[in-house]
């Protein structure tokens, strides 16, 4: 559709303006990319052939990654579900669950690298801080999710338990958690996968798993071992996604 | 002969609404009685209905269900809630849970809040789902998902639901509207039956009056929220049905009117 009238001339112009604003503010010198072909070139040749003597540490790191991010989930979940029903319209006064949704938009705004660094600082180097930081990261979009789950089932069942004498917990085990829990278990799943691939990189600063070899290998110029690890990590995401797949159909 | 439903002088509106829902409703129904509601939609039926199970507020009036008066600012303890069953015109079942499981649903009121959360049905719990399930003539489907049923169906695990809860008062808002003719009679045979075996009274709303003649004993024709006749089954005269459905004059201007 194309822009029409005023409203439409002004978006267009801070468009325009924010682009020209980012070149004009950056140092963003062409000569420089066009030199650096050869120099990707180089790089490239470096990386080949990947060094497969690093398999050790590849199946260190990548195990140690998908810990971190099966404990992160799980504290995730364990945090999302009082937090998911405090944040529902249905289940707890206005004041309670709009209080509960700006503090999870809150913990969204924060990226995960950055606290991950805070628990690194809190409770030392290793998988730990990046398994807090995971559970920590991931509740604020899942605890959100798992309201708008709560909130968005067919209300006629829960009447008929209310009417029947059932209170409110009874009715969100019989009525309302029947009726989410396919919702909740894609969620929980697409959750899961998102934060094995954030925690990928959370070994760069000191949070434990395979972050910390390519973070090593690259400074070191070891860019044969990079790519082995960089190998290791695509195939591992796509491994993870698969199994996805055939979850969520499963849940279906 | 005890009471079952006592209504004196009830008016209610529904937030926002101009006209009022009920207007000055008095009616008393005897214990074991069956009862059809009759009147168009909109006439107030589901409202009185839905008021009477304790789920609406802000009414003015006095309202005793079973003995016991109904505040018109809370909803009832939770302990009287099952003695009053409801069934629903959309079935209002749980679609991804069993049969057997929706019919132990009933049960939730009549277990200590502790034993209904953990899912920890008690032999009696069970071998009353069980006879409510084999009253509705739904044993076989016990353990099949509600999703994969028919609307008779569905309203056969519905009245299951009800009479396990044990209600001594079943309040039943158009419970056949859903269901073709055949599966109508069938279904309001099941409910005014299963009330009458239990000594239970029975109230439902249709807008059928020949169904209503069938399976009540007493008709009460209810008409833009006031009561316009309240007579029993065999003195029902064809002019009372014609005039409860006559079409209002559309007033110039307003674009309302109810339909028959």
């Amino acid at each position: 559709m194309a822009f029409r009238g005023f409203g439409g001339f002004a978006t267009s112009g801070l468009i325009a303006a924010a682009i020209l604003w980012s070149f004009a503010n950056t140092d963003v010198e062409l000569s420089r990319l066009m030199s650096a072909g050869p120099r990707i070139a180089d790089f490239l040749g470096r990386m080949f052939p990947p060094d497969p003597t690093v398999m050790a540490e590849i199946k260190k790191g990548s195990a140690e990654t998908l810990r971190i991010a099966i404990l992160g989930s799980l504290g995730a979940v364990i945090l999302s579900v009082p937090f998911g029903i405090l944040a529902s319209e249905t289940m707890v006064s206005p004041a309670v669950f709009r209080s509960i949704r700006t503090l999870l938009a809150f913990i969204r705004a924060i990226p995960l690298i950055l606290v991950a660094m805070l628990m690194v600082g809190a409770v030392g180097l290793g998988p730990l801080p990046g398994i807090i930081a995971v559970a920590f990261h991931a509740t604020g979009m899942l605890a959100k999710f798992y309201a708008e789950a709560i909130d968005g089932v067919s209300r006629a069942p829960i009447a008929a338990l209310e009417s029947a004498g059932a209170g409110p917990l009874v009715r969100l085990r019989y009525a309302i958690w029947p009726q989410m829990a396919p919702v909740v278990a894609r969620d929980t799943i697409f959750r899961f996968e998102l934060n094995l691939r954030e925690s990928l990189i959370l070994g760069i600063v000191g949070a434990g798993g395979i972050g910390f070899y390519i973070q090593t290998y690259v400074r070191s110029f070891q860019y044969d071992k990079a790519a082995s690890v960089t190998i290791a990590v695509v195939v591992m995401v796509i491994a993870i996604e698969a199994i996805n797949v055939a979850l969520r159909r499963r849940f279906a | 002969m005890s009471t079952a439903i006592q209504i004196d002088d009830l008016s209610f509106a529904h937030t926002g609404a101009d006209v009022p829902a009920l207007e000055r409703v008095s009616l008393k129904i005897p214990t074991g009685e069956s009862v059809a509601l009759l009147g168009p939609s909109g006439a107030g039926k589901t409202t009185l209905l839905a008021l009477l199970d304790g789920r609406l507020f802000g009414w003015r009036g006095q309202v005793s269900i079973l003995g016991a008066p109904l505040d018109p600012d809370h909803p009832p303890m939770r302990s009287r809630r099952p003695d009053t069953g409801f069934v629903f015109q959309e079935f209002a079942l749980v679609e991804r849970s069993t049969v057997l499981r929706n019919v132990l649903n009933g049960r939730l009121g009549r277990m200590s809040p502790l034993r209904a959360l953990m899912g920890s049905p008690t032999k009696h719990d069970l071998e009353i789902a069980r006879t409510a399930l084999a009253d509705c003539g739904i044993s076989d489907l016990a353990d099949r998902r509600v999703d994969s049923l028919s609307g008779g169906q569905r309203q056969r695990v519905a009245i299951a639901r009800c009479l396990a809860q044990e209600p001594r008062l079943i309040l039943a808002d158009e419970p056949v509207s859903n269901l073709d003719p055949a599966r109508a009679g069938e279904i309001l045979a099941l409910l005014t039956g299963a009330a009458q075996a239990r000594g239970a009274t029975a109230l439902f709303a249709s807008h059928q009056p020949d169904l209503a003649r069938r399976f009540a004993q007493r008709i009460i024709g209810i008409r833009g929220g006031r009561i316009a006749f309240d007579v029993p089954t065999s003195e029902l005269n064809e002019d009372a049905t014609a005039e409860l459905y006559r079409e209002v004059e559309p007033i110039p201007g307003i674009g309302l009117r109810a339909v028959s």
